[in-house]
Formats: C-alpha cells, sequence, structure tokens
C-alpha cells in the first residue's frame, strides 16, 4: 500500500478569543492518497476551513501531526497551492501579472512565465483580459482568474476553500465543470471544503463529513461516479442522489444535535 | 472592545521608549563625535528645564503663547463652526463660501503674517488673527461635513414631529455632528499653536517662539532644547485634555439622548 | 460651441465670490478708502509681477522653495514608509517607535525649527530637516495603517506562492498599501510646502517665504501680494498635480 500523499494524525486546534479559548478542532484523522479529490463537508463553524489554513502551512497545530509525502508541514509552500473564497487576488495586479506570479516566484525565464501564463488566461476563457485589473472583473471571472494563478504554477497538492461560495448558483455550476476540467489533465491531490453538498458529491472521490465543533471527522463517503457523463445525466442519476442524500443526512445529524450553538 | 488594562507593567514598557532615547542622546551628546554645543548632554538639558520651570518669565511667555492660540482657536470656532454649518444648510450660503474655501484650502496660512505684520503690526493682534484664520477651514469644513452628513433620515422623522426648521439645526444636526466638530477641535489646537509660534518667531516681542529665538541667538543651548522639550510635552498634554473632554462630553450626551 | 459657452459661463457663476471680491478689492483701493500700502489695487499687485519676473525674483525664489519642499518630502516618503511598515511587521519596532511617535504628534514641530537651524545652518539643510521632521508623521502613520490592513488571504497567497517574510513586504504590503499611502500624500505635501514658507519667513536664506518677509520689510505690500498669490498658485497647482498621480497609481483600486 502506497503512503498516503498527506497524512492528518491526531490534530487538535484551540483559539484564544479575548480571553473565551474555543477549541476547533480535536483530535482530527485523515488520510488522502496522491491523484485524490477529497471534499471536507460540516456544518458551519465546525472548524473545516480552520484545518485547510492548517494544511496550507498558515496556522500551526497545537497537538498532532500534519504529514505531506512523509515531511512534517512547517509553513505555506509551493507545493500546496491554495485558493481561497475570496480569491485573494492581488488587486493592484493586471490578470496577467496575477496568474504569473507564481510562476515568476519560481524564477521561471521570462518568455516562459509569458507563454504559460497567456496558455492559462485562454484555459479560462479569458483571452483579452489580460490588462484588466481585479476591479473589473465579475465574481466568477476573479474566481477563474484565482484557479488560473494557482494553477499556473502546477503546485502537486490544491487546497480549497469555499472556492465557489461567493457565486451566483449558475456561475457555480460552470465553474465546477471548469475545476474537473483543469484538473482532469493532470491529477492533482485536491482537497475542498465547501458547505454545498451537492458540490461535494459532483467533484470528488471521497467526501468526509465532520462533526460540530470541535470538528473531528466522523464519516467518510467514497463516491464513484461515471465522471465521463455529461453534468446532466450526473445529477440526474440514481447512484448521485443516493449519496447525496446520504452526506446530506450525515452533516444533517450534526446540525440538529447541537442546535442552541450559534454557528 | 475590550482593551488591555492599564497595568504598571503595560505604562513601564511604553516608558522604557523614552528611557532609551535618552539613553541614545547622552550616548551621542558624550561619544564626542558631535560638538557638544549642538548637542548638550541630557543632564544640561533637564538642568535647564528645571531652571525654566521655576522662571516666572517662563510662565508669563506661556501663558502669552498658548493665550493667544487659545483666543485664535476661540474665534475661529465662533466664526468657521457658523459658516460650516451655514453652508450645509442654506444653497445660498454654500454657493458664496464654497468657492471660497476651494480656493483658500491650498494656501498655507502662515504665508498671510507678513500682511498681517503690514497691517497690524509686530504684536498679539497679528497672532491672534493667524491663528484664527488658520484655524477656520478646518472648523469650516468638518462642521460642514458633519451636518451635511446627517442621515436624512433623521432630519425627516423630525420635521414629520413637528419640529421647526431653526430648532431642528440645534437639536438635531449640531449634535449629531458634534463628533465631527470635536475632531475639527482637535485638529484646529494643532494648527493654533504651530500658527501662535511661527507667528511669534517670525516677528513677535514675546512669547514662546521668540524665547526660543533669544536662546538660540545667545547660544544658551540648553536651555533652547529646554524650551523645546517643555513645548513637546505641553502639547502633548493639551491634546490629551482635548480628547477626554471631547469623549466625556460625547459620552454624556449619548447618555442624555437614549434617556430623554 | 454652446455648450462650451454654457459651461464657461457655469463655471464663472460658481466662482462668483472670487470675482466680487476682486472687484470689491479693486473698487475699495482705487477710491482711496484705504491706503496703499495697506490695500493695493489689486491690478497693481498683477502688474508689480512682471518687473519682479524680470528681475528674476520670482521663478529663482519658487525654484528654491520647491527645491527644499521636494528633498524634505523625499526623505520624509522614504523613512515613513520604513518605519511604518517595519512597525506593522516588526512587534519590537512597533514598541519602540510607538511611544515616541504618539508623544510627538500633537507637538508643534516648527518648535525644532531653532535646533535646525543651529545644527544646519540658514541655508537649505534646515529647511529640508524640518519639512522631513513635520511630514514623516502622516506617512508613518500611513504606511502602518496600509500595512496593518493588508487582507490576511494575500499575504497567504502570495506565501503559499513562495514569496519569503521579507520580499512579502515590497511585493505584497507595499503595494497593498498604495491607497493608504496616497492618502498620507495629500497631507503631507501642503505640510510640506506650509513648513517651507515658514522656515523661510523665520530664518530666511532665500526661497519665497524669505523674499516675502524682505518685501515686508521694506513695505513694498504689492511685492507681499504677489508672492502670497504665488505661494498659492503652487499650492493650488501642486494639490492638482497630487491628485492627477494618486489616480494614475491607484487606477486599479476599486472607490
Amino acid at each position: 500500500m502506497s503512503a498516503a500523499k498527506i497524512a492528518v494524525e491526531g490534530v487538535s486546534k484551540q483559539f484564544d478569543l479575548g480571553g473565551n479559548p474555543v477549541r476547533a478542532l480535536a483530535r482530527v484523522d485523515l488520510s488522502i492518497s496522491e491523484g485524490e479529490f477529497v471534499s471536507i463537508v460540516g456544518p458551519s463553524g465546525c472548524g473545516k476551513t480552520t484545518l485547510l489554513c492548517m494544511l496550507g502551512g498558515f496556522i500551526a497545530t497545537d497537538s498532532g501531526r500534519m504529514l505531506v509525502d512523509g515531511r512534517p508541514i512547517t509553513g505555506p509552500g509551493i507545493d500546496r497551492g491554495v485558493v481561497f473564497q475570496e480569491y485573494a487576488l492581488f488587486p493592484w495586479l493586471t490578470v496577467f501579472d496575477n496568474i504569473a506570479y507564481g510562476l515568476r516566484e519560481k524564477r521561471m525565464p521570462e518568455r516562459d512565465v509569458c507563454i504559460t501564463a497567456q496558455r492559462y488566461i485562454a484555459l479560462i476563457g479569458l483571452s483579452g483580459f489580460e490588462r484588466r485589473f481585479p476591479r473589473e472583473l465579475s465574481g466568477g471571472m476573479k474566481q477563474r482568474v484565482a484557479l488560473a494563478r494557482t494553477f499556473a504554477y502546477e503546485p502537486g497538492i490544491l487546497l480549497l476553500d469555499e472556492p465557489f461560495g461567493a457565486l451566483d448558483a449558475q456561475t457555480r455550476e460552470i465553474m465546477q465543470d471548469e475545476l474537473l476540467r483543469l484538473c482532469g489533465a493532470t491529477r492533482k491531490t485536491v482537497i475542498m471544503v465547501t458547505h454545498d453538498v451537492n458540490e461535494a458529491v459532483y467533484l470528488s472521490d471521497r467526501v468526509c463529513v465532520m462533526s460540530h465543533r470541535p470538528g473531528r471527522i466522523v464519516k467518510e463517503f467514497t463516491i464513484d461516479l461515471d465522471r465521463n457523463a455529461n453534468r446532466e445525466q450526473v445529477v440526474l442519476s440514481q447512484a448521485y442522489t443516493s449519496i447525496r442524500n446520504a452526506v446530506w443526512l450525515a452533516v444533517r445529524q450534526q446540525v440538529t444535535l447541537h442546535p442552541s450553538h450559534d454557528p | 472592545m475590550t482593551a488591555a488594562p492599564v497595568t504598571p507593567l503595560r505604562m513601564l514598557s511604553r516608558l522604557l521608549p523614552f528611557v532609551l532615547f535618552l539613553v541614545a542622546w547622552e550616548a551621542m551628546a558624550k561619544s564626542g563625535l558631535i560638538d557638544p554645543r549642538f548637542l548638550p548632554p541630557v543632564e544640561k538639558v533637564a538642568s535647564a528645564l528645571v531652571d525654566l520651570g521655576a522662571s516666572q518669565s517662563f510662565y508669563t511667555d506661556l501663558a502669552v503663547t498658548f493665550g493667544r492660540a487659545l483666543g485664535g482657536l476661540a474665534l475661529g470656532a465662533a466664526i468657521g463652526i457658523p459658516i460650516g454649518a451655514g453652508m450645509a444648510v442654506s444653497p445660498a450660503i454654500d454657493g458664496f463660501f464654497g468657492p471660497l474655501v476651494k480656493a483658500t484650502y491650498s494656501l498655507p496660512k502662515t504665508a498671510l503674517i507678513p500682511l498681517l505684520i503690514l497691517w497690524l503690526g509686530i504684536g498679539s493682534a497679528t497672532n491672534i488673527v493667524a491663528v484664527m484664520l488658520s484655524t477656520l477651514l478646518p472648523f469650516v469644513v468638518y462642521t460642514y461635513h458633519g451636518i451635511a452628513g446627517v442621515p436624512r433620515i433623521l432630519v425627516w422623522s423630525a420635521r414629520a414631529m413637528g419640529v421647526p426648521p431653526r430648532r431642528l439645526l440645534w437639536k438635531v444636526m449640531l449634535p449629531a455632528a458634534q463628533h465631527a466638530i470635536f475632531t475639527s477641535l482637535r485638529i484646529a489646537l494643532g494648527f493654533s499653536f504651530v500658527i501662535a509660534i511661527a507667528a511669534e518667531m517670525i516677528a513677535a516681542h514675546s512669547g514662546i517662539g521668540k524665547l526660543m529665538f533669544i536662546y538660540g541667538e545667545s547660544g544658551s543651548y540648553d536651555y533652547m532644547f529646554a524650551a523645546v522639550a517643555a513645548i513637546v510635552a505641553l502639547a502633548y498634554v493639551a491634546d490629551r485634555i482635548t480628547v477626554g473632554l471631547s469623549n466625556r462630553l460625547l459620552r454624556w450626551d449619548d447618555i442624555e439622548n437614549r434617556l430623554g | 460651441m454652446r455648450t462650451i459657452g454654457a459651461s464657461l459661463l457655469r463655471a464663472l457663476a460658481s466662482a462668483y465670490p472670487l470675482i466680487l471680491i476682486a472687484v470689491v478689492w479693486e473698487a475699495v483701493a482705487r477710491a482711496g478708502l484705504v491706503r496703499p500700502v495697506f490695500l493695493p489695487p489689486l491690478s497693481t499687485v498683477i502688474a508689480q509681477l512682471v518687473p519682479l519676473a524680470k528681475d528674476g525674483e520670482v521663478v529663482a525664489p519658487l525654484a528654491i522653495s520647491l527645491y527644499r519642499t521636494a528633498a524634505g518630502l523625499a526623505i520624509a516618503v522614504t523613512a515613513g514608509v520604513c518605519f511604518g511598515l517595519l512597525m506593522a511587521r516588526i512587534r519590537l519596532v512597533r514598541w519602540l517607535l510607538d511611544p515616541l511617535i504618539a508623544f510627538s504628534f500633537p507637538s508643534p514641530k516648527i518648535a525644532f525649527l531653532p535646533v535646525f537651524i543651529l545644527w544646519f545652518g540658514i541655508d537649505h539643510l534646515s529647511k529640508i530637516a524640518l519639512v522631513a521632521f513635520t511630514c514623516v508623521f502622516p506617512f508613518i502613520v500611513a504606511a502602518y495603517a496600509g500595512a496593518t490592513t493588508v487582507p490576511t488571504n494575500q499575504l497567504w497567497a502570495a506565501r503559499a506562492m513562495g514569496t519569503g517574510n521579507l520580499p512579502l513586504l515590497w511585493r505584497v504590503i507595499l503595494p497593498a498599501s498604495l491607497p493608504s499611502l496616497m492618502s498620507g500624500l495629500r497631507v503631507g505635501v501642503p505640510y510640506a510646502l506650509v513648513s517651507t514658507f515658514t522656515a523661510e519667513m523665520i530664518a530666511g536664506g532665500g526661497g519665497l517665504g524669505s523674499e516675502m518677509m524682505l518685501a515686508q520689510r521694506y513695505f513694498e505690500t504689492p511685492t507681499v501680494f504677489v508672492y502670497l498669490l504665488i505661494m498659492l498658485a503652487a499650492g493650488y497647482l501642486i494639490d492638482i498635480g497630487v491628485l492627477r498621480l494618486r489616480e494614475h497609481i491607484l487606477r486599479w483600486h476599486e472607490e
């Protein structure tokens, strides 16, 4: 059995908010293989974003270990690309410069930077928008740039924090297919945090359900859908519906277990 | 918002940088790198400061400068706040004063001092008028924005309750603009000190600005440094008092509004 | 054609208080209601501009004043941004500088002019030092405010893409702070001009301020007015320049 690409072992985290300790995560265990697309779902405030930020190396663990390729995570790194919910585009850079940012950090020769960036701009369908600033873009366009920016320098692992949360329903569906397409060619390891169960089931190989705060993984669902089929076929299929219902129920149970807690 | 408690340890921590500053000063002065006339050692300045603290004429000079600054400030407020309020409520008044404000915005008010000397001679009149002119603009602009920014809904509901227009200004708009007016007070206070001292340095027979130049010209540099230190400290205290007073007054009004 | 005329008329109409004042000024002065040494006619003032310019007493002093202002500003911006950014990122620097800055913030910086004259004489350097010292404060505040309000996600995104802690300062924090810095510039530039003119009035050593004081001492009132108007014009044009600069530098900014 090949070693897990990402291993989370007994990770706990506590925050001190104005003197009140808040336990965000309690002994989370998770194992992700190379090339897997894993979604983490759960009630609001369960700590899934915290977990993702820890995987990104932005927040340290209190206890437990997080390993990538067997080595502990000590900070952010170019092996783990992150896409944030609010895009986190650099507003003073053009679309082109935003996408080129990671490439330039890698000290790629400028000519290759140009070629690669242009390729991704075309890939996300924003040719002609190279010189635009983020403030001139719609939410969907910004999200596409954010995805392209992270994909362009080809990190082996992708961490997505509710990447489509701020988009309307139709745009969200388009972007989900876009993501699948971008991921399709190169088998990247993807961890996505989302509150949208439909989205999680549609995109992932595996869905992990997190408990209410303090969070830990309580249930895992393996998804086996025919990814070659188009969206209509998948979403309307019996297989999708039954898994989706099961996942939704699992999350719902976590929500109703603690009705008085604030989100 | 929970602020960290002001413990003795915290106060000490905030004072330490000043101590380090003084240590660095002393080191520089004693190091021999600099002519000792240019940077008197800390103890000499400190003893000069003590001397000043015991000297009646120093307090007189301070009082003169403060008086000019506060006098000009009061005049500036008395004229500026009504103008700002008028501009906010009357388009005609705004039409007249608006362009004037815009035109004089970029004028450094100290540029008027030579003119004032021509008109009023060297003395307190020039200083007070100079201070008044330089504090006018902050009062006008902040009062204007404070009142013009009062949410329409407040004005409309007051009108609906039958409040006549004149009382509207007093009862609704001025209280709502209080915050802006107190902010302009703080800024104008800063201006008033600068202009009062600058005017004295340019031409005056008395006051702390003049005093500093006398010390400079007579070579009593430790007294000069001491006077600067005294001014810095006093300005800080004055600013703190203004902020404290404003907070106190604003808070009372909030409570009053809530109860009344 | 008609719209140009109409908009010109409208511009003139909105400036009517200024025109009114100019007319009243001229009328009062010409009518002899005030002695010309106190209030020369506006026309005389404007006419005075020509001989002054011919004698080289306009451009040269203006250039001197502007040079001192620019040099002082350059120092203030550089030092202010460095201090502000460092204070935002390194706790020790913040602990060291914050009390000192807060204490000297309300003080009239002009009070330090005698010290600067002692150190640097009455030529350019003391004026530049005063400008730098006066104007560094708004830039420290602006840089600090800008640096501490950069969205954490942007910092994290940059670090995830391989930006180290130090390059983060100029690759992300500095550009993200530009809006705040430009606001600081809008405040700092007028301060700089005022400080230069005032220091020149007090200490002499060339420049518009000292020329103005000289004219006052010889009771050359029209000349005093000319310099006053030049200072006004300089302040106005520079402010417009700063606004244009701001528009260009912040063209990416969501207003």
